[in-house]
């Protein structure tokens, strides 16, 4: 959007007072989307974020000022702003910063320049409605959305790089809500990466209605979850959840630096049984989690957090690299320029073990089986997490039974982790529609699992027995 | 920035809107200057200060096909691209004979207060000396507090300035500050983390750095040597904080978005009795002061006093313009230009303290924090991962966690049994803590 000039000026010029490092992150995302109800087009909507975010660091310290207003005056007042966190530094001189332009990694597809024509989404969102009533004649109400969004950033860095990615993202969401005598039930599923809608041709909005519909049918006919603690075995794909909050966040660099999270200091330790190996990776071409380049500039990489139990690294940003004296991972995130990156998950999942999903299954004898997740939350500091279950059913003497609603889980990231008692063959990413927060920040991410027996959890229903 | 610029800007967009080819439109420029200070230990950890402005349209071509444009590009050039793509957009867009700019707009008569020079004008230093004095406070605290998560200021002025091609225009300024503590707490090798707030429009509401940091510091040590409850019914008592959580989930279950699609479990109870007399849950947009108050709405409807539940009995949804057109009632002044919104949506306090509320409690679970969020708003569940107090013979008896809360939202309301009076508007949505008679504990 600027040549490399301005971003040599505007790192220069944030480094007046000194610091260690400066970088500024440049933005321009368009959005375009439309949404679905009672079987219309009910409204479209677009969007532009385009702005300048500046940073300064010094030590574990970040001054920080962003501008949407890209006039050259306007960038610099950015720049003094985030330099005033240098202010009390004796050198007070500016030092003049050069950048070079590095090619980065091809991960998805960056020739397209605009969205398809308005036609073909509203194509999609019309065929997950036709699919969705037709898959069940309880489904009474169909919700729907699709978007694409295509995210331009420029990073240039005081130590030198500079750099463009050019971020395509589609989504396509599908709620169906069944009836049956005035009770409700819904299911929800979302499938997209970071492509273009051609990807619907091949995971088609049949496809998703289909699982939508039966889902919200399903749960129809569920019981009321049991209250207790219980055997669990959570089903390949999108019970990668469980990963995400269990361990992920726990292995993010700042928790770990500050030394506020329970797995600060643990590197080479045992944190989970030794069938538990965890990666996260952000090189998975096309994936909802991918970066061909992070929010920092850095290369996605492929990562090692978990391996047999042994816990191996974290998921660094530049800062928290530099402090802790290890290597970036590709792992600092942004929700825009309007905020500091922070140490994030790309894609996070479990590689396969040797379990048959039908011996996970017989080995039960009374348990829950949780097949996919809701979504889920954890507490840093001493580890607990709760996840809610979207479709789950009993498992009793082995075998899968009744379907189950609202069961809520709740337990201890290393105590469920030491609790892992059997690994499926069948590892697979989730559908890509998972969107993580921390801190105000709401970035994609991807998850991945096989299916995974866990010995001892506390389910949290109303069925007390 | 100032509103009458801001008021141009969006009267221009309107106009821009009309010759793209929209037979009507809204437009509303925001204009944010926000500072942000995080301390840890004695370091400086994050300074923040901006200004952002955007820009957010609606407009309606030919029966109610609508298009909604966001954009933080304020070159004209640009905003008179994106509403052309917005007015082609709307062709393929279904038409809806509710979708249009409201009936009536204006704006509360009455004194609001929403604007506090205090906290426009404050100094940045002493912003960053109240985030340094609340990392002290809090390690001065208790000795077991020996890290955090960091404390915070922050402060925001922004103008909001919504004009419509019916004519209307209108802005209006407001503050906000909010001092804010994360400490950690270390003992037996475990941590343990504490989170206390403060907010409010007026710098001299907040609660001083001492207060919020003591109070942080309690929260991060008194749950040590927590237990695992066992599986029960009991009563269980929210206290304040989470019995906002509470609120927020019955607001989506207000929210006539919600109600229109059947994606509420209150959508065929207008008009019923499901709460207790303890249940009056009022949205009131006029409340002078207030973080939820404001003159008009995101479609420039003038607030109002909703009564939601009263003494239990369901009286009204929350609506914007469209779905109180859909739904045949009328506007509550609740639009966010796009969507639903509280204003100050709370339960009314009773007359007893938390204490009191306590020690009227023989056997039950205080609930000081969840974690999670229920997402069935249409069969009315509710789960949450909890961590509390188990009270016994009306004392807090032991810590407890990693247990979870259950219950249906109609069984919820109809068993509240007691109110505290500790409300206070630190947010939009808030409650007093409050006592449910009986719920699901399940633990071992």
């Amino acid at each position: 959007m600027f040549d490399r000039e301005i971003f040599e000026r505007l790192l220069s010029r944030a480094l007046r007072f000194g610091g260690d490092y400066a970088d500024v992150f440049c933005e321009r995302r368009r959005s375009y989307a439309f949404r679905l109800q009672d079987g219309k087009i009910h409204e479209g909507s677009s969007g532009i974020t385009q702005g300048v975010g500046i940073r300064v660091v010094v030590g574990e310290s970040a001054g920080y000022a962003y501008s949407d207003d890209l006039t050259i005056d306007a960038l610099l007042h950015a720049a003094d702003s985030a330099s005033l966190i240098a202010r009390s530094l004796p050198s007070g001189e500016e030092r003049r910063v050069e950048v070079r332009a590095s090619e980065i990694p091809k991960l998805y597809d960056e020739t397209r320049g605009s969205h398809a024509d308005a036609s073909e989404y509203v194509a999609l969102l019309s065929r997950a409605d036709v699919a969705a009533r037709a898959y069940d004649p309880r489904v009474a109400a169909v919700n729907a959305q699709v978007s694409d969004e295509l995210q331009d950033v420029w990073i240039a860095s005081s130590d030198g790089r500079f750099v463009h990615d050019h971020r395509p993202m589609v989504v396509l969401g599908v709620q169906a809500v069944a009836v049956r005598d005035g009770e409700r039930a819904s299911g929800y599923v979302g499938d997209g990466g970071r492509t273009s809608i051609a990807f619907y041709e091949t995971h088609t909005p049949e496809a998703l209605a289909n699982d939508a519909a039966r889902i919200a049918a399903t749960n129809l006919e569920a019981i009321p979850a049991p209250a207790g603690e219980m055997e669990m075995v959570v089903g390949c794909g999108g019970g990668g959840v469980l990963l995400h909050e269990a361990v992920g966040h726990g292995l993010e660099s700042d928790f770990n630096r500050r030394g506020t999270s329970l797995y600060s200091g643990r590197v080479g330790e045992r944190v989970a049984s030794e069938l538990v190996t965890i990666y996260d990776d952000g090189n998975i071409p096309d994936q909802r989690g991918s970066v061909a380049v992070d929010d920092e500039g850095i290369p996605g990489q492929h990562k090692v957090l978990v391996e047999r139990g042994v816990l191996r690294g974290y998921m660094q940003d530049t800062l928290n690299a530099r402090l802790m004296g290890v290597a970036p991972t590709g792992s600092g995130r942004r929700q825009s320029f309007r905020f500091l990156p922070q140490p994030r998950m790309c894609n996070t999942y479990m590689p396969s073990g040797e379990s048959t999903v039908d011996e996970i299954i017989a080995s039960t004898k009374r348990g829950l089986y949780a097949k996919s997740f809701a979504g889920g939350q954890v507490e840093i500091s001493k580890g607990d997490f709760v996840f809610m279950v979207a479709e789950g059913y009993l498992i009793e003497d082995g075998k899968i039974t009744r379907p189950v609603k609202n069961a809520t889980i709740v337990g201890n990231g290393p105590d469920a982790m030491t609790k892992v008692v059997a690994v499926g063959n069948d590892s697979a990413l989730a559908r890509g529609h998972y969107t993580c927060g921390k801190g105000g920040q709401h970035v994609p991410v991807g998850v991945g699992m096989p299916t995974v027996k866990i010995s001892s959890i506390t389910v949290g229903g109303t069925q007390n027995d | 920035m100032t509103e009458r610029e801001a008021l141009e800007l969006a009267t221009s967009a309107v106009e821009m809107a009309i010759k793209a080819g929209a037979d009507a439109a809204e437009a509303t420029l925001s204009h944010a200057k926000r500072f942000h200070v995080e301390a840890r230990e004695k370091t400086i950890s994050k300074l923040e200060g901006s200004t952002a402005k955007s820009l957010h349209v609606r407009i309606f071509r030919d029966g109610g096909r609508r298009v909604s444009v966001s954009t933080s590009d304020l070159t004209p050039e640009s905003v008179v691209r994106a509403l052309h793509a917005a007015v082609e957009q709307a062709a393929v867009v279904s038409t809806d004979a509710f979708a249009a700019l409201p009936d009536g707009c204006g704006r509360f008569a009455g004194e609001l207060a929403l604007f506090d020079a205090a906290v426009a004008q404050r100094d940045d230093a002493l912003k960053v000396d109240d985030a340094l004095a609340m990392e002290k406070a809090v390690r001065d605290a208790d000795p077991r507090v020996v890290n955090s998560s960091g404390s915070q200021y922050a402060d925001s002025a922004a103008i909001i300035a919504l004009a419509n091609s019916n004519g209307f225009g209108a802005a209006y300024t407001s503050t906000r500050a909010s001092r804010s503590s994360v400490p950690v707490a270390e003992a037996g090798g475990v941590k343990r983390t504490g989170h206390y707030g403060t907010a409010g429009r007026f710098f001299a509401e907040l609660e001083p750095p001492e207060h919020v940091a003591s109070k942080a510091a309690r929260r991060a040590v008194e749950l040590f040597g927590a237990r695992k409850p066992a599986t029960a019914r009991l009563p269980v008592i929210f206290e304040r904080d989470v019995a906002a959580a509470v609120l927020h989930d019955l607001f989506s279950a207000v929210s006539a978005s919600n109600v229109a699609v059947g994606n509420s479990w209150l959508a065929e109870r207008l008009g019923d009795r499901i709460g207790s007399e303890l249940v009056t849950i009022v949205d009131d947009g006029t409340l002078p002061g207030k973080l939820g108050s404001s003159p008009f709405d995101g479609e420039g409807v003038a607030t109002r006093r909703t009564g939601v539940f009263e003494r239990g009995t369901l009286r009204s949804f929350l609506f914007d313009s469209y779905y109180a057109r859909r739904l045949g009632a009328k506007t509550t002044g609740n639009s966010t230009g796009g969507g639903i919104g509280a204003n100050n949506f709370y339960l009314e306090p009773g007359k007893r303290t938390l204490d009191e509320l306590i020690a009227s409690t023989k056997r039950g679970v205080l609930v000081l924090d969840t974690i999670g969020f229920a997402t069935e708003h249409a069969t009315g569940t509710y789960s949450r991962g909890a961590r509390g107090f188990m009270i016994e013979n009306g004392e807090r008896a032991y810590p407890i966690d990693e247990f979870t809360v259950a219950g249906n939202f109609a069984e919820m309301l109809a068993a509240v049994d007691a109110v505290a009076d500790d409300l206070i508007f630190d947010s939009s949505i808030v409650s007093p803590s409050f006592r449910i008679a009986e719920m699901t504990i399940s633990g071992s």
